[in-house]
């Protein structure tokens, strides 16, 4: 497995991570939220040479707003490779920013090989928003990592009861929301405290909000907290507060349930959905077992008020909680390994899809739209010409396939042996 | 003297000459670029046509807009072509024991040389470079006191069949620096 992403700071070039898994830090300069700017077909040279070298057989790109993983997919359908994409988000339509988003994706995926997405929710959203047929999309939730988040080994006391936030401080997180719910639960209950971890545009009406309402000591403003620190920031607090507004999967919810978190979260995308699969697991546990709690998490809609009445609901289920139990659960349910068993089942079908010849897939892109659909081929017929052009400049074979070697068996007489054996064949 | 044992690959010619001198073996690592016929013959013909097209425009005024075009076009043709390499050959002597001297051979006759120490060198190593349009191999030498790596080649991008040798070669000899027996064995068994 090769990852090709942008340069992040001075990390650039190439590294190798545990396992072998080499990752390539090609120095384009990320110009806004860590997406570099969109240079149709700037990158094309790259990534030909990468996926040469490499001997790569499938390209999987992640994420629709990752300008390079458009590029990428465009590059390597033009090079006929197998391509599968995987959407993280659920994005609405009504928006200037989300037409034109949608616009981008319906082009990715006119010619996709395959499609992923996060949830049966984010399915049907991405299947509406770029027409692709429901067949070639498949549904694996994203997993936890269990191993990493685990509960307090001592329980906390519940004289306080804190209440934990994390997640990026915009609108679409429902920062806003917060600002209303704050104070007026710390206005109810006197014993009730807040640490909000996390940046962002919003993180100013959250100041504000503290000071008018003189919350400096009942809420603490973390900053941003590195991923490395969620697991210790999340296991200080009793319950999990999620107010997005618009969520595919709530990963963020999974790592506090495996910390044994007590969670609230508005009922929005995909949440019931991951956990109606928790509930149904534990109606069957109840059947055979001591009494489980019903439920890890309380739902409220994304309204300042329903959400103080959850908040309240799940103050009162608090003693019923144990922390333990839940990350056991967790343990069981989401895993990654069974998520990577799953992505290969969808490799295997995309590697087994029939090639289609240049005419035949930019027939597709015709369809996408009256006026779209012929820019679309227009551009991916530039793009051939391109690459035919840069193979007459640098022919394939003059790209030299970098040598299979195991760096984890690497010791210094092997190695060289190795690279020596692999080179001069 | 020992037969020069010679690789072709990629636009480059390399030769590893091993001298038994007087007290130890030296060797010898040269790359050459090959001289590509067909590019001297294109440069020669586009720098022709770009200093002719200036005379062009001056005559034939009215097909302005065509010549202009033509000579964007030419340019292009003989920017790419005129950064041919002036380097001719680049060398690397490994005196064991001793030091590696990197040698850089111009068309026009200059050599630059440079002499590092064994006992500074701490490791050989080949590196891959991302570039924002391709990715290639380099050979460098991890120099004690020097924050950056030290390229062996400065502006050859020789491929990975010609850099292994090269590389095999200098790790033997700064690992015989640091254990003068591990020598007879690394020479007796690459």
């Amino acid at each position: 497995v090769v990852v090709m992403t942008h340069a992040y700071g001075n990390r650039s070039g190439v590294r190798y991570m545990t396992g072998g898994l080499k990752v390539y830090y090609v120095p384009w300069k990320p110009f806004l939220m860590q997406n570099t700017l969109p240079t149709f077909y700037g990158t094309l040279p790259i990534i030909r040479t990468i996926l040469i070298r490499e001997k790569i057989s499938l390209v999987h790109g992640h994420q629709a707003f990752s300008t390079l993983c458009h590029e990428a997919l465009m590059h390597a359908r033009t090079m006929g490779y197998k391509v599968v994409f995987t959407d993280h988000s659920l994005y609405g339509f009504s928006d200037v920013g989300s037409i034109h988003m949608n616009k981008v994706l319906q082009f990715t995926l006119a010619d996709v090989t395959q499609a992923i997405c996060v949830s049966h929710t984010s399915k049907e959203n991405t299947v509406l928003r770029s027409g692709l047929p429901p067949e070639k999309v498949y549904v694996i939730p994203n997993a936890v990592d269990t191993a990493m988040f685990k509960p307090a080994l001592e329980r906390l006391s519940t004289d306080e009861v804190v209440i934990v936030v994390i997640s990026r401080l915009v609108y679409r997180k429902g920062a806003d929301l917060l600002v209303e719910v704050i104070p007026e639960v710390c206005r109810l209950y006197p014993n009730v405290r807040f640490i909000v971890g996390g940046d962002g545009p919003k993180r100013v009406r959250l100041e504000e909000m503290r000071e008018k309402h003189s919350l400096q000591d009942r809420v603490d403003m973390l900053g941003a907290v590195p991923h490395a620190k969620v697991q210790s920031v999340l296991i200080s607090g009793h319950i999990f507060l999620n107010s997005s507004l618009t969520e595919a999967f709530c990963i963020a919810l999974l790592e506090a349930a495996s910390c044994g978190l007590l969670s609230v979260s508005t009922r929005v995308g995909g949440v019931p959905e991951a956990w109606l699969k928790i509930c149904s697991f534990c109606l069957l546990i109840l059947y055979f077992s001591v009494v489980l709690p019903d439920d890890m998490i309380v739902l409220a809609e994304p309204d300042p008020a329903d959400m103080v009445r959850a908040i309240e609901k799940a103050i009162y289920r608090l003693p019923q909680v144990d922390p333990q139990a839940m990350h056991l659960r967790m343990k069981n349910l989401y895993s990654w390994h069974d998520v990577a068993k799953r992505t290969e089942i969808v490799y295997d079908r995309a590697l087994r899809c029939s090639s289609q010849n240049l005419l035949e897939r930019l027939s597709r892109y015709l369809s996408c739209g009256a006026w779209a659909g012929k820019i679309f081929f227009l551009v991916m017929i530039i793009d051939f010409l391109l690459w035919n052009l840069l193979r007459l400049w640098q022919p394939d074979v003059d790209i030299e396939v970098v040598p299979d070697f195991d760096p984890v068996h690497r010791e210094r007489g092997n190695f060289s042996g190795d690279i020596g054996d692999k080179c001069s064949q | 003297m020992v037969e020069p044992h010679s690789i072709t690959n990629g636009g480059y010619t390399y030769i590893h000459d091993v001298d038994k001198g007087p007290i130890e073996a030296i060797d010898t690592h040269h790359v050459i670029a090959r001289r590509n016929a067909a590019k001297s013959v294109i440069f020669n013909l586009s720098s022709f046509i770009l200093i002719a097209n200036p005379l062009f425009l001056f005559f034939v005024k009215d097909k302005l807009a065509m010549a202009l075009l033509w000579s964007l076009i030419l340019c292009a043709f003989f920017v790419k072509l005129f950064f041919q390499k002036p380097i001719e050959k680049e060398s690397v002597i490994i005196m064991p024991a001793f030091g590696v001297q990197l040698e850089t051979h111009y068309r026009s006759g200059r050599i630059i040389r440079r002499f590092i120490p064994i006992d500074k060198i701490l490791k050989a190593v080949v590196n891959e470079c991302v570039t924002p349009v391709t990715c290639y191999w380099t050979l460098s030498l991890i120099v004690r006191g020097e924050e950056e790596l030290t390229l062996v080649f400065k502006e050859f991008r020789p491929p990975l069949k010609l850099l292994v040798p090269i590389w095999k070669a200098l790790c033997a000899a700064t690992d015989s620096a640091d254990n003068p027996d591990a020598f007879t064995q690394e020479g007796s068994g690459s």
